[in-house]
């Protein structure tokens, strides 16, 4: 039963591309399900060539599913009326080379069903957003690669829709390009919209996502909270300061220990917790965090892919 | 209907900024003030030659351009993904490829229309005279174009620019072959079903006086709008098949 919550629901989706001749052809997406919760952010992840792009693409439509029914807000979004909640990034996106940055967007805004006299409005708005103020009548043959990825971010929410589907959207960005896409995804789900993230980048995933998808070889490998498939269930990660060297008793417990100046960090089982705090604090250090120990997404993501490689679950 | 013609106004606007257009009319103007010059003048007739190689000219220009601009529009679209920011919003396969097709043929349709400018000025320089049954050349040739574009965008739904111009020539040939290729009447009379673009063959009435009737111009109406429409039905169908 469709919870009435779901912003993006996936059932099922399947892809197989023919082949020459007889054989049955290659299934690029098998089974997919996705569900992402209205006004949140969700991570899609994968190697390449897992089926993230293609399950994309057959949500909004470009590519035609062998099985499987897709819905945004409830309805068909393999149909035009259905994707009228939609706003889309693809990888990579390019622009007819010969128009201004401010035709560009009156011809996304246009199509995206933005009221005429709100147009020139709502461009300035986005272009002053997305970083490229003052470039209304640059023409794209002269954007670099990251403004058209700007731009590109620019003309998949003009429509202010509901749900945005962005693949690679830090592609070709520099750090601080990247930070601001971060910012605006955030902001975006502030503001109630739902962003469906694809990314190989695992940090920009860590930091905004709510939930995260793992696909492997066209199958979902893995989802859940971003906490729940990072935290290491019983271990407490714990950050101290003012010790030269750890007390004895902390020594004992203590796992990937690891120092910077009069900085540690090593993790201990729950249940040591309360004694280590003490014996840190009887020794004259402060403890700076307690937080549950976590495996960086990069760690998960290699341990996910190589165990499914060998067939082992992990 | 306002996606569509956003899209074709699209189409037009990148076609004017590529200056293609304007190569054309360059062109007309040079071949135009060149016709005077041809050596098979015959006197008494210069007016009447003179129509009949700007025609001939203002078709292969017209044709040259609806090849290049048709060709490979759909494939670097697809290949580049500037389809995709399109397609994935409230816009429907059938909306941009008729979109595309519209804007397209009002390319070619204002080019042949400048070029027939052209030509009348030079008309009115050699000769005093403004040669307005040119015109009717003009729509012929515009409507001719309209059905090429339409087939030349139907194909490049699902190949190349090779094939598309290839296809499309081969469409030119066989719709202008119509007597040669299926005969006379009788059991083996298949012309009902041609696909005869004879209709827009009215060059030399226009240049030689013998008179456009209003029953050939709605024949050319007629050709135009259905063999354009099973062209873009078929390209609908095909492009609402493939995946992008």
């Amino acid at each position: 039963m469709e919870q009435a919550n779901s912003a993006i629901r996936v059932d099922g989706a399947r892809k197989v591309y023919k082949t020459v001749g007889r054989s049955p052809g290659r299934a690029a997406v098998d089974g997919v399900s996705l569900e992402v919760e209205q006004g949140s952010i969700h991570g899609l992840l994968g190697p390449n060539g897992a089926g993230k792009t293609t399950t994309l693409k057959m949500l909004i439509g470009l590519v035609k599913p062998t099985e499987g029914t897709f819905k945004i807000l409830g309805e068909d979004s393999t149909s035009p009326k259905g994707r009228r909640f939609l706003g889309f990034l693809p990888e990579q996106p390019y622009f007819p080379q010969h128009i201004t940055a401010m035709q560009a967007l009156r011809f996304y805004g246009q199509l995206a069903g933005v009221e005429k006299q709100d147009i020139d409005g709502r461009a300035v708005e986005l272009l002053g957003k997305v970083g490229l103020d003052g470039t209304e009548r640059t023409e794209l043959s002269k954007f670099s690669r990251g403004m058209l990825q700007r731009l590109g971010i620019a003309q998949a929410i003009i429509g202010r829709p509901a749900v945005v589907v962005l693949d690679e959207p830090a592609s070709g960005l520099d750090p601080v390009g990247q930070r601001d896409i971060r910012n605006l995804m955030l902001e975006l789900r502030e503001s109630g919209t739902t962003v469906l993230l694809s990314s190989h980048q695992l940090s920009e995933v860590e930091a905004v996502c709510d939930r995260v998808s793992i696909l492997n070889a066209g199958k979902v490998a893995a989802e859940g909270h971003i906490d729940e498939l990072l935290n290491i269930s019983g271990q407490t990660s714990i950050r101290v300061r003012g010790l030269d060297e750890l007390p004895a008793a902390v020594n004992a417990l203590a796992g990937d220990v690891a120092v910077s100046g009069s900085v540690w960090v090593f993790s201990v089982e729950d249940s040591a917790v309360r004694s280590v705090v003490d014996a840190v604090d009887d020794a004259g250090g402060a403890v700076m965090s307690l937080a549950p120990k976590r495996e960086s997404l990069e760690d998960y993501f290699a341990r996910l892919i190589a165990s499914a490689r060998t067939g082992v679950a992990s | 209907m306002s996606r569509m013609l956003s899209i074709a106004r699209a189409v037009i606007a990148d076609c004017v900024r590529r200056r293609v257009p304007y190569v054309v009319v360059l062109f007309a103007g040079i071949l135009a003030a060149a016709i005077p010059s041809l050596p098979d003048y015959g006197v008494g007739v210069e007016p009447e030659v003179f129509r009949e190689v700007a025609l001939a000219l203002m078709y292969v220009a017209a044709l040259v351009l609806s090849l290049a601009l048709a060709a490979n529009r759909l494939p670097s679209e697809f290949e580049r993904r500037t389809a995709y920011s399109v397609l994935s919003k409230q816009v429907s396969r059938w909306e941009y490829l008729l979109g595309t097709w519209l804007g397209l043929s009002a390319v070619v349709a204002a080019s042949v229309a400048a070029f027939t400018i052209v030509v009348q000025a030079v008309a009115l320089i050699s000769y005093g005279d403004f040669m307005w049954v040119l015109w009717v050349g003009t729509l012929s040739i515009a409507l001719e174009m309209g059905v090429i574009v339409a087939v030349a965008v139907a194909v490049s739904t699902v190949s190349g620019p090779v094939v598309v111009v290839v296809a499309s020539a081969l469409i030119l040939f066989v719709g202008h072959s119509r007597s040669t290729l299926v005969g006379g009447a009788g059991a083996t009379d298949l012309s009902l079903f041609y696909p005869s673009l004879d209709s827009f063959n009215i060059m030399l009435p226009v240049a030689y006086g013998g008179g456009v009737s209003a029953l050939m111009v709605l024949s050319m109406v007629m050709v135009f709008v259905g063999l354009s429409g099973i062209a873009l039905l078929l390209g609908v169908v095909l492009l609402g098949k493939r995946d992008l």
